[in-house]
């Protein structure tokens, strides 16, 4: 039991990773993203790649670089020519995108699952008093944390984060007072696609890679932030949280529920209270 | 006589189709399968063009009616299948289905429309995958022996070919099974169906609510009912979709349920054109008959299909037929502005009053 509620939780914080990025992005440009588990995928990859070459030090430092460098190439190139265009098209767009660089994942790496080789220290297990848990997955859960914690000083305490904060509640009068908003918004693209790509190297040790992996992730991802609240900081916290932990615990009750229950609790979330549980459009809720 | 000379066409279209495809490697059991998926695709069509909703959550309409239909045979009537029994307790039960979803996910916008169909989708998906008594999980249902389809006191075996009849580079007569005429006279009752539906008040009402839903609500009429019609008629037309494709292919796998599947749909109805009566035909056609090709030579289509996908958003965002009848109205426009004489060269005096 204590067993499954760390794996929960560690799941959990893998969805939060990924799922802070749409959030903000959607915030920031009113932007569903359906090609973000696109950068879960490439990061995993590219991680890959790296570690079984160098370590997978050199591969979590590769990940969210390579991703990084997609992503701004992306906005620029395609991306913010819909900034202004309607949701569908957004959602069209980026979910053909998605589509392209999944089966190029494919064309390069092959549809077989690969597995990371990480060194014997990181595959041994740690005591932690009341249950001896994985190594990798203690660092990986305090990394994630440490990497969260970043972002929210980031937007809470930079002068980037306050054109951001203020880009979501006025995105003209921001713009009137002279803050750059289409440089911050690249920016928060960026650095969400970045963290979805280091996260996709970090868990990949755990949960295996193939071309469809950024799909599996993204489709809970959304399950995240509609659970949270579309836009908000805090809700994408506490609904990775929350979907991690309803999957591993329904995994453990009622097995064949496992997957179901994450949609049952979006759709009864978004039937009863549509803005999410921390409310709509805000990056930071309080 | 607009009406009638559009039917002759499209008549005379869907006669000639599964023969014109044969030079350029097609087939006539491909063409059945497209007219089949282009059902599904015009209720899309209804949906995300004339309604304004996005739906990415299709395939569940389309799994759920290919299954029942397929159960209904094999499980729950295997001692006295009947194909229009299987068919009418599939659309039943989809359009119920469609009812009961429609009656909550009308009310919402957007994304979240979007994000709750698929949610459901999703749900249904892995009821499907995991019920294997039922459903027996991914190995899906295969092999099931379709019923002839009963005419009144006779009946019909719908694998029967047609006679044979050399038609030298479009192949032969006999290459036709009668499957692609039950399905060609389905898809041409849809399409009609489609058409008097979208050319009436109804339609007309459900672009207003698509164009400004406040201003529908002050003149008189309620939105979410409109929305909530459309939605049951594409979730009837998509489980009817399924089941004919199930039946046509005689087996179902869970595959058909999946975001992946839902996906198709979507890229089908925007490449052929929203808003077009012939652009889901059109979409479907043009992508399941490269998916045809390109799959014999590489293994990498749905690549090909993502990349067609992209261009078509970004540089026509009408979809192939849309684009298409845009420029030829723009056209039309610019021949009426050429062909009228300007106001101010032939009368100088009445230029204050044309302003």
């Amino acid at each position: 039991m204590p067993g499954q509620i760390l794996d929960g939780f560690i799941h959990g914080l893998v969805y939060v990773a990924i799922a802070l990025g749409l959030t903000i992005v959607f915030g920031m440009l009113r932007l569903v993203n359906f090609s973000h588990g696109a950068f879960y995928a490439i990061g995993a990859y590219v991680g890959y790649a790296v570690t079984e070459r160098f370590g997978l030090i050199a591969g979590l430092i590769a990940a969210p670089i390579a991703v990084a460098l997609f992503a701004f190439i992306y906005d620029r190139a395609l991306l913010r020519y819909f900034y202004e265009k309607d949701t569908t098209a957004q959602i069209l767009l980026t979910f053909g995108v998605a589509i392209v660089v999944e089966e190029t994942l494919r064309l390069i790496f092959g549809g077989t699952t690969r597995t990371y080789t990480i060194g014997a220290v990181l595959s041994g297990s740690l005591n932690l008093g009341f249950i001896t848990y994985p190594t990798y997955r203690v660092g990986l859960a305090v990394g994630i944390i440490i990497l969260i914690l970043a972002v929210y000083f980031f937007i809470e305490r930079t002068d980037y984060g306050l054109i951001v904060r203020a880009g979501v509640r006025d995105r003209t009068m921001v713009q009137l007072l002279g803050g750059n908003v289409a440089q911050a918004s690249t920016v928060i693209f960026v650095l969400g696609a970045s963290l979805a790509g280091f996260v996709g190297a970090a868990a990949s040790p755990i949960y295996d890679v193939d071309p469809g992996t950024g799909f599996q992730f993204l489709v809970p991802s959304f399950v995240v932030i509609v659970i949270g609240g579309l836009g908000s900081f805090w809700g994408a916290v506490i609904g990775g949280l929350i979907v991690g932990e309803l999957q591993s615990l329904t995994g453990l009750l009622f097995p064949p529920g496992a997957d179901v229950v994450i949609y049952v609790a979006m759709a009864l979330v978004l039937l009863i209270k549509p803005t999410g549980l921390f409310g709509q459009s805000e990056i930071i809720g309080r | 006589m607009k009406a009638l000379r559009f039917y002759a066409l499209v008549v005379a279209g869907l006669v000639l189709f599964p023969f014109v495809i044969h030079p350029i490697g097609g087939y006539p059991a491909l063409a059945t399968q497209i007219l089949i998926v282009s059902i599904a695709t015009m209720g899309l069509n209804l949906l995300v063009g004339y309604a304004g909703l996005l739906s990415y959550g299709q395939a569940m309409f389309y799994g759920v009616g290919a299954y029942m239909a397929l159960l209904t045979i094999s499980k729950f009537f295997p001692d006295h299948p009947n194909f229009w029994l299987a068919l009418t307790l599939a659309i039943g039960f989809v359009t119920l289905m469609a009812l009961l979803i429609g009656s909550l996910v009308v009310r919402l916008y957007g994304i979240y429309f979007a994000l709750l169909t698929l949610a459901f989708a999703q749900m249904f998906f892995f009821i499907v995958f995991k019920w294997r008594d039922l459903t027996q999980g991914d190995d899906g249902i295969s092999g099931v022996s379709i019923p002839p389809l009963p005419l009144g006191l006779t009946s019909l075996d719908l694998t029967t070919a047609f006679p044979p009849l050399d038609l030298g580079i479009f192949g032969n007569l006999s290459d036709v099974k009668y499957w692609y005429a039950f399905v060609a006279i389905v898809a041409l009752g849809v399409l009609a169906f489609v058409r008097t539906l979208t050319q009436s008040q109804f339609g007309e009402v459900l672009g207003a609510i698509r164009e400004n839903e406040g201003r529908s609500t002050f003149v008189g009429f309620e939105p979410a009912r409109y929305k909530l019609a459309a939605f049951t008629i594409a979730g009837a037309l998509t489980g009817l979709s399924g089941a004919l494709r199930a039946m046509f292919d005689t087996s179902i796998s869970p595959d058909a349920l999946t975001v992946e599947t839902s996906g198709n749909f979507v890229i089908y109805a925007v490449v052929g054109g929203v808003k077009t009566l012939l652009g889901p035909f059109a979409g479907t056609t043009i992508i399941l008959f490269l998916q045809n090709v390109v799959s014999a030579k590489t293994d990498n289509w749905r690549l090909f299909e993502g990349i067609i996908f992209v261009l078509v958003i970004v540089f026509l965002p009408g979809g192939i037929l849309g684009t298409f009848k845009r420029k030829r109205s723009r056209a039309l426009l610019s021949e009426t502005i050429r062909t009228t004489p300007p106001h101010d060269a032939t009368q100088p005096t009445a230029g204050g009053a044309a302003l």
